[in-house]
């Protein structure tokens, strides 16, 4: 499956599974993969930087969502402590289907490898889901990132 | 924490819901299982008052647990 990811994707990757693990996560999800994204040195991470999704930014509107979609069926939950995880998750839904993504807009742009903003378009591209959902309500303009991304 | 499950207007909100209180329970058993092990209770205890085997609260938390430096019943 990885074959056609860059060095630099590769590594995203794995990093994103660091997250998914450390964040109690027993799934890596296309969350995971942006937060691996925007934490790498990649032109991709710096037009996240420029929308206020960096690490802390990205995490902050992470936590909204979960807060206000939990909040919507009238459950509140304050920090859980527990020690971390060292399995590594297996990937979860939705980064399968960013991963797929990935290779269908290389694909579409004539690239021959997947690389960081290839990741970063496919996990912007779904309207629905957790980081539709988390950018929408830090005020990010998802088609702005995305036409960003494309130049 | 305050529960006390009600349904949204918009299937949308009540999707993520669904996936937010996935994410929660997954941290809670980690959280809980922790406390409990740290108490004194055994594995076969944790297991039956969470209604998995033995072996899959085993698997599933034994490795983060030792890694912590909490102390475990062998039984």
């Amino acid at each position: 499956m990885f074959e056609r990811f860059t060095k630099a994707a590769r590594e995203t990757v794995t990093e994103a599974s660091l997250i998914a693990r450390d964040m109690g996560a027993m799934t890596i999800e296309a969350e995971h993969l942006l937060l691996a994204v925007t934490n790498s040195p990649s032109p991709a991470a710096g037009v996240l930087h420029d929308a206020g999704l960096d690490d802390d930014g990205l995490r902050a509107a992470l936590a909204a969502e979960t807060a206000r979609s939990l909040a919507a069926v009238g459950v509140g939950v304050e920090g859980l402590p527990f020690s971390p995880f060292v399995n590594t998750p297996r990937f979860g839904q939705s980064a399968k289907l960013a991963l797929e993504r990935a290779l269908k807009v290389a694909l579409a742009r004539n690239d021959r490898h997947i690389g960081s903003t290839h990741l970063t378009l496919a996990v912007l591209q779904p309207s629905v889901g957790t980081v539709p959902r988390a950018l929408d309500g830090a005020g990010v303009d998802r088609a702005r990132l995305i036409s960003a991304l494309s130049a | 924490m305050m529960i006390d499950v009600s349904r949204p207007e918009d299937p949308a909100d009540g999707l993520a819901a669904v996936l937010a209180l996935r994410r929660v329970a997954e941290q809670l058993e980690a959280a809980e299982v922790e406390r409990a092990m740290r108490a004194g209770w055994s594995w076969p205890e944790v297991a039956e008052a969470l209604g998995v085997t033995r072996q899959a609260v085993h698997k599933k938390h034994a490795k983060r647990l030792i890694a912590a430096g909490v102390e475990l019943r062998r039984r």
